[in-house]
């Protein structure tokens, strides 16, 4: 029989935390009604249950098209530092997913999500790094990360964050080097990547390495990283304990190695002997870079002179499993016997 | 208590026909969904003491209009003016009432149960007003603890032990659910991390093979760069040497031509100035220019002196000439008579007499005489030396 009494204990399997998401259709309607709420536990709660349902893509089409991004760029300027967090979170996600980026570089968020860069919540700036980590690696959104000038901004931060922030960034840099470099020129990256060359974790040393292989594609970029002798060190990194350490110092020689100042610089701090010794390797991108490497360094008429007597360890590339290699190796053979 | 009314057609005859069968107004369901379709043939009616059609309580007592009565017009009036003014004092009274001030902005009021206990008012159960009074000065029982009516039927079912709530099975759907739903939001996110994962190792292939192609065309435009520019600089090199050899043979034209015109020039010019007297023996030079001069002017010294010797020696003889002249024109004017035999003699020691003293006063008067040329004294004192 009812009684005229209310129990104080809530039901037992509900999260507290979350708020309850309505049926079907209606769940994201209503979630965005309680973010745009006046009250903070309804707002906190309703991001809670929002960063579950991002991560499914239909979802996240929804949710760009009932204008999420719009409330949800307003909660990035919350007092609550949880509901930034939860927001750079939901952002995160959604960058994920192609629809989600498409969404975040079509309302603008980057602008609003930059100002959060020097937040004092550590994971508040991670999960911003981590979304400008996914927009980047569309090329577009590359081209919107630089439009908004923020090559100069993560170049500066590189020196100050945390380690797990550093390798994000630097892997957000990678491609925005791909879009352009003069701004990270002018900014000072080498000098700042160069000591990050030497860092103890291999992480960053990696993207370090693989940031120097994109600075060095164009003409500015190999005269400054010679200007700046960041070759002695990218030698010394084609040693490392990592493979890919060792692929991307072997790519960023390669790359260098294409002006004359840069071959001179390389067979002057003793890079031939290590290439070669890098050609047997195991992981084909070392080999790959390296035979690259080994390619442009005998252009020059001294590196020509060493390799001629270390061809036949090129040869044996010629029946390498990965079809790229064979080819470097053809081409690297023919340039090394080349006769004027 | 529900009694059935039997069917019209078992009836068989009756006093009213119908065209359709009356029936029960249906409830309203209480939730939406599909409305089971009432079955004519199986429909049972409900009770008849609940119908509105059908007149309760004693019909004697209804208010009945007489058929024949006709309503008397000053008394309807009369009743309409009465429930004019009741009508018009209830209005006042409830304008007088104190009232609940006015909704805030934005809201109005509504009616609410303010009971603990909410209670459903849709369905009103009739009430009628009884009286009736209690016994005086009794004791007041306690209040009975307020339990609303019930509403709806109670049904009673017997249930065993066992029967209702098996707690393993009960819990089997919820469970399916909660572990389902989570198992389905985990497996939502280990794909979304694995296509991640793959995109990126893709990714990285192509990168591997875009940055290697790369490197290759860039390597070939410096190469040819490099060509093009050692093609350059090969190219100036040969205009220069071009250049330079045809400014050798013009030197060398220039000079065979300038060693022909001036192997001539040299004889003829030596020539001329041989003839223009630039070439000439020094001591041939010195002779004609100081040494004959000198023996011209010498000898004419000499000849000057002996010129004034032989002048000397003629204005003497006339000196000489003129005394004589004179002593012999007095001695002849004066004693020629007595003196004629010793003139001879005298005039002879006269003329020597006159010869002495005039040689040094020739010399006083002549210095140059006595300036003989230093050579010549030297000369002959080394003449005489010798």
């Amino acid at each position: 029989m009812a009684q005229a009494r209310i129990s104080c204990c809530l039901p037992p399997n509900i999260d507290p935390t979350k708020s309850p998401v309505a049926f079907g259709e209606r769940a994201l309607p209503k979630l965005n009604e309680e973010l745009k709420d006046s009250e903070l536990i309804t707002r906190q709660r309703a991001l809670m249950a929002l960063c579950d349902l991002v991560h499914d893509p239909e979802n996240v089409y929804q949710a760009v098209h009932l204008g999420f991004l719009e409330s949800l760029k307003s909660l990035l300027h919350d007092q609550d530092s949880t509901v930034r967090q939860k927001a750079t979170e939901v952002f995160y996600i959604m960058a994920g997913h192609s629809v989600g980026r498409q969404g975040i570089l079509k309302s603008d968020v980057i602008p609003a999500i930059s100002k959060l860069l020097d937040d004092p919540v550590v994971i508040c700036r991670q999960n911003m790094h981590k979304t400008f980590e996914m927009v980047s690696e569309l090329p577009a959104g590359a081209a919107a990360l630089v439009k908004a000038n923020l090559v100069v901004q993560l170049v500066q931060k590189l020196e100050c964050e945390l380690e797990d922030i550093q390798m994000i960034i630097l892997e957000t840099l990678h491609f925005m080097l791909q879009t352009d470099v003069l701004q990270a020129l002018s900014a000072g990256a080498v000098g700042i990547l160069k000591g990050k060359l030497s860092h103890p974790s291999a992480g960053i040393r990696r993207m370090a390495a693989k940031a120097l292989m994109d600075i060095c594609v164009p003409l500015e970029g190999k005269e400054t990283v010679c200007q700046e002798e960041v070759v002695p060190l990218l030698v010394h990194l084609l040693q490392d304990s990592d493979n890919e350490v060792r692929a991307n110092a072997a790519g960023a020689l390669m790359n260098i190695t294409i002006t004359t100042q840069g071959k001179y610089a390389a067979i002057n701090s003793g890079a031939i002997p290590k290439l070669l010794a890098l050609v047997s390797d195991g992981y084909s991108r070392v080999r790959l870079n390296s035979l690259k490497a080994l390619t442009t360094l005998s252009e020059a008429p001294e590196g020509r002179k060493v390799l001629l007597a270390d061809v036949n360890i090129i040869q044996s590339c010629l029946d390498d499993q990965s079809e790229a290699v064979r080819r470097a190796a053809a081409i690297a053979i023919q340039v090394i016997q080349w006769k004027p | 208590m529900t009694s059935v009314i039997p069917r019209q057609k078992e009836m068989g005859s009756g006093t009213y026909t119908f065209s359709s069968q009356p029936r029960v107004v249906q409830n309203r369901r209480k939730y939406r969904g599909v409305q089971p379709t009432v079955n004519e043939e199986s429909f049972t009616y409900g009770n008849i003491m609940y119908d509105r059609r059908v007149v309760r309580g004693n019909t004697y007592a209804q208010h009945t209009l007489p058929l024949s009565a006709q309503p008397d017009p000053i008394e309807f009036q009369r009743q309409q003016e009465a429930q004019r003014r009741a009508l018009a004092k209830k209005r006042a009274k409830e304008l007088l009432r104190p009232r609940t001030p006015e909704a805030v902005e934005g809201r109005k009021h509504i009616d609410v149960q303010t009971e603990l206990y909410l209670e459903e008012l849709s369905d009103r159960v009739e009430e009628k007003d009884m009286e009736c009074q209690t016994d005086a000065f009794l004791d007041r029982p306690p209040t009975p603890l307020f339990i609303p009516a019930k509403t709806g039927a109670d049904v009673a079912t017997q249930i065993l032990e066992g029967e209702l709530f098996d707690f393993d099975l009960e819990v089997k759907p919820m469970l399916e659910v909660l572990v389902g739903k989570t198992i389905e939001q985990a497996l939502l996110e280990v794909m979304e991390e694995e296509e991640l994962a793959q995109l990126r190792a893709q990714q990285r292939a192509f990168e591997e093979l875009r940055n290697a192609e790369l490197a290759e065309a860039h390597r070939l435009e410096e190469q040819e760069r490099r060509h093009r520019e050692e093609k350059e600089r090969r190219k100036k090199q040969h205009r220069e040497i071009l250049l330079k050899e045809k400014e050798t043979a013009e030197k060398v034209a220039a000079r065979a031509f300038a060693q022909q015109y001036l192997a001539d020039l040299v004889p003829s010019v030596f020539s001329s100035l041989r003839d223009n007297g630039y070439f000439y023996d020094p001591v041939e030079r010195d002779v004609e220019t100081t040494f004959m001069p000198w023996l011209m002017e010498e000898v004419e010294n000499i000849m000057k002196k002996n010129d004034l010797g032989r002048t000397m020696l003629d204005m003497i003889i006339r000196d000489v000439v003129k005394k004589r002249l004179a002593d012999f024109q007095r001695a002849t004017s004066q004693d020629y008579l007595k003196y004629e035999v010793n003139s001879q003699g005298q005039e002879i020691k006269s003329e020597k007499s006159v010869m002495q003293p005039q040689n040094p006063d020739t010399e006083a008067k002549h210095p140059e005489l006595q300036l003989k040329d230093p050579e010549t004294e030297h000369k002959d004192e080394i003449l005489s030396d010798i």
